[in-house]
């Protein structure tokens, strides 16, 4: 192909849009480029493999993509669609890098931040101590609608509260990752990270090969072993399965996935039942005893006897079983309370009080409104402020002050009003940016905001899967990154060295 | 086994079952009406006898045309056994089962099913009503192909394969009972000569006249349809053939349980009533009572095996 040819592609696919943008100063971090305008050396071979295709051919591979997700039925359902209510997670063919380097600095960080919040809740519903010692103010833990009372006194073996974690990372326009959030419940996600991989092995072999690309194929093996590691009464091999809220629930694709890739039963509520202080699964032939479930079902529907009694997704007596020690589910009951967006404040604090060391990754900045003074100074510039329910997961809830309208704004200062304790807020956190497919036909490269979710396996070790799931606004100057709210995903690339 | 998994087997595997037998009889239905002159003023109407929906069909047509119908039984949602809905609910079932069965079962299921959602009447005119149909009769046989050569002969397959032999032989007997009903009102006809070309219909709905003419050359009796489509041991669509693998099925269910096998098994009665009478017999002692037998029986199994392998309780 000739010179001309080249830059014809060049200005069609609109990256020469994107490097003049990133060496515009005042803006996000390009995770491509650098603010000289280019590429950072990471990624310089896959800024070559884009440019050396055109805008058609680039498209093309977006709509393979797509075609092949919905042909495999990677799906998730859309809450209150009653028409055709499963989505394809849309997918962005563009691929993130991260270098070896950097990644080891981040997994040390998660690492590090899951033991704490692992050490917190063993000590919470135990002996108390950080309340105790006046590190985090009791009535913060005990008032909070997602500690569970119901969890004081049960000891999972190993005190392995959280066997799984997505923690929620942003890149500010200083190049650092932040902390934004904690996902301790039933963090979802990582069937993508899989499933994306396994797309991209087909649209971009030879650059994946070339780059040295770190598999992350491993996870349902790692999940397995930790799920295997907390069997009870010291069993050799106990019996494991993955309880859903079944086929409607949002992430039910995931739960199919997961239970398949490990191998294990996918049951629903309905399949279990709890006699004698034991957990048994209804078979053709009888019951059956179960050890360790990884569930995917929150606690307030996990058992009607103790939290919502009109539930129906999970099993009545569940909790007394585990008091007995006679099963174990992960993640533990109550570890919610862990990643309580007015807790996360205090989490630098905790991992200074646990583990005696100073944290690798920072937190965003986080204030709570519950404190009268830092509450007026707020609703005072409440348009600087990302304001977040502090019990809600997911994005909902969410108000970015700089982008709200006046009428939004004054709603939410009622609501505050009403509530503090139930808010916090943030600064704006300027996400970085990616190359990213812009969408449609004749579609362009264009910088869109990421995120980045890695997810965490606690068992008798720590397992940490190489990157995790980058989601990214597809709207423009967008910076919601949810599913649930029109955000997509991207491949997450960690090189070998 | 879960026998919540069990239950969506058998539930999957009957759905397949009758949405594959619905477009044979709307297609052989379509195909024998064709040409001039239909035996009946409409040819249409006894379609909805074979499968007991004409109050349904009442409730919401008004006349029964090939038009009403071909859709009833082929796109209508409102009709839970329409094939449109089979294939959904075959792939609602399939949905909870993607890790029992193989994942090229689920990709052709759900192939069949996203395609299934852009159906609309107007595909026939413009597709071509042949070939909407035997592109849709090479999904099923995908399916089943896929089943047969991907998956283990474990429990899953047991239960599939009891759900598709329950319904194939359900089937096989609902159509003998209507059409012998329409085509033969005078008992001197058995074994004389008849309506070759509706017979040959039938034959064909259940994909017999091949084996028929290959075992009984051309000419079509009527005791001879009866007999290969109920009682031949080897003819894959017969109502015995079917039972027998039912029945096999069913012992290796029961068998797998601590490894004794009860003395009675849900299956004995079927098999035994059809192992031990003949097309000559059963139409001297009223072919009629014997389907009505055949058809209580494979609900009397069904319940049975509901009650012992599926119901959560």
């Amino acid at each position: 192909m000739g010179r001309e040819g080249m830059n014809a592609q060049h200005l069609s696919n609109g990256m020469p849009e994107l490097k003049a943008a990133a060496l515009a100063a005042d803006l996000p971090m390009n995770e491509m480029f650098s603010a000289d305008g280019h590429p950072r050396p990471e990624c310089a071979r896959v800024v070559n493999y884009l440019l050396s295709m055109d805008t058609r051919r680039l498209a093309e591979l977006g709509e393979r993509a797509h075609e092949m997700f919905l042909r495999m039925g990677v799906t998730f359902n859309v809450y209150g669609n009653e028409d055709g209510s499963e989505r394809i997670f849309p997918f962005d063919p563009v691929p993130r890098i991260i270098p070896a380097a950097t990644w080891s600095e981040i997994e040390a960080g998660l690492i590090q931040r899951v033991r704490a919040l692992n050490a917190f809740l063993a000590d919470i519903y135990g002996d108390g101590a950080i309340l105790k010692d006046g590190i985090v103010p009791r009535d913060l833990i005990i008032g909070s609608s997602q500690f569970r009372h119901a969890a004081v006194g049960i000891k999972p073996p190993h005190n392995n509260f959280v066997t799984v974690a997505g923690i929620d990372l942003v890149r500010g326009s200083d190049g650092r990752f932040y902390i934004l959030e904690d996902n301790v419940r039933t963090p979802s996600g990582v069937s993508y990270v899989i499933e994306n991989r396994v797309i991209m092995t087909r649209l971009m072999p030879e650059l994946i090969r070339t780059l040295k690309v770190r598999s992350v194929e491993q996870y349902p093996a790692d999940l397995l072993a930790s799920l295997r590691e907390l069997s009870p009464n010291g069993k050799s091999d106990p019996a494991v399965a993955l309880l859903t809220p079944g086929p409607f629930n949002s992430a039910f694709f995931e739960h199919v996935f997961l239970s398949q890739q490990m191998g294990v039963d996918l049951v629903e509520g309905q399949d279990l039942v709890c006699a004698d202080h034991k957990l048994f699964a209804k078979t053709v032939y009888g019951l059956r005893q179960m050890d360790v479930i990884y569930r995917r079902v929150d606690d307030d529907f996990l058992d009607p006897v103790v939290f919502r009694p009109d539930s129906l997704l999970g099993v009545p007596g569940l909790t007394a079983v585990l008091r007995a020690g006679n099963a174990v589910v992960a993640n533990a009951i109550g570890t919610g309370i862990a990643d309580d967006k007015a807790v996360f404040a205090y989490t630098p604090a905790m991992i200074r009080y646990y583990l005696n060391e100073e944290p690798i990754l920072p937190i965003v900045e986080t204030h709570l409104l519950r404190d009268p003074e830092v509450c007026e100074f707020v609703l005072r510039n409440l348009d600087r402020y990302v304001i977040k329910p502090t019990g809600a997961s997911g994005g909902y809830g969410v108000v970015i002050g700089p982008q709200a309208s006046s009428l939004e704004l004054a709603e939410t200062r009622a609501r505050i009003l009403r509530d503090p304790a139930a808010f916090i807020a943030q600064p704006v956190v300027q996400l970085s940016v990616h190359p990213t497919l812009a969408g449609g036909t004749g579609s362009t490269l264009a910088a869109r905001h990421v995120d980045l979710r890695p997810f965490v396996l606690l068992g008798a070790k720590p397992r940490v899967l190489p990157g995790g799931l980058t989601r990214v606004a597809l709207r423009e100057g967008s910076l919601i990154v949810n599913s649930s709210q029109g955000g997509g995903s991207k491949d997450t690339w960690v090189l070998e060295n | 086994m879960l026998r919540r998994i069990a239950d969506h087997l058998y539930w999957a595997a009957r759905y397949l079952e009758r949405a594959q037998w619905r477009s044979r009889l709307v297609d052989v239905n379509y195909h024998l009406n064709l040409e001039v002159p239909p035996r009946m003023a409409d040819p249409w109407e006894p379609l909805l006898g074979i499968t007991g929906e004409r109050e349904m069909f009442a409730q919401r047509y008004t006349h029964a045309d090939e038009a009403s119908v071909v859709d009833f039984f082929t796109f209508d949602r409102e009709n839970s056994s329409s094939i449109r809905s089979c294939i959904e609910a075959a792939r609602t079932n399939l949905s909870a089962l993607r890790n029992t069965i193989s994942s090229e079962m689920w990709l052709q299921m759900n192939e069949l099913y996203l395609d299934s959602r852009q159906w609309s009447p107007g595909l026939l005119a413009s597709e071509g009503f042949s070939s909407f149909f035997t592109d849709l009769r090479n999904h099923f046989y995908s399916i089943t192909g896929i089943i047969r050569s991907t998956m283990p002969r474990d429990l899953s397959y047991d239960f599939l394969e009891i759900g598709t032999m329950l319904e194939r032989a359900d089937n096989v007997a609902r159509l003998l009972d209507v059409k012998y009903h329409y085509l033969l009102p005078r008992l001197e006809d058995i074994g004389g000569p008849s309506d070759g070309r509706q017979w040959a219909a039938v034959l064909r709905s259940a994909s017999a006249l091949e084996a028929f003419r290959k075992l009984y050359g051309y000419s079509i009796r009527v005791d001879r349809v009866v007999e290969i489509l109920l009682f031949d041991p080897n003819f894959p669509r017969s109502a015995r053939f079917s039972t027998e693998r039912l029945a096999a099925s069913v012992e290796r269910v029961a068998a797998q349980n601590c490894g004794h096998l009860p003395h009675q098994l849900a299956s004995d009665n079927l098999l035994a009533l059809l192992r031990g009478s003949s097309a000559s017999q059963a139409i001297t002692d009223g072919l009629h009572e014997f389907l009505l037998k055949v058809e209580e029986q494979c609900s009397t199994i069904s319940d049975a095996l509901f009650s012992e392998y599926m119901t959560l309780g």
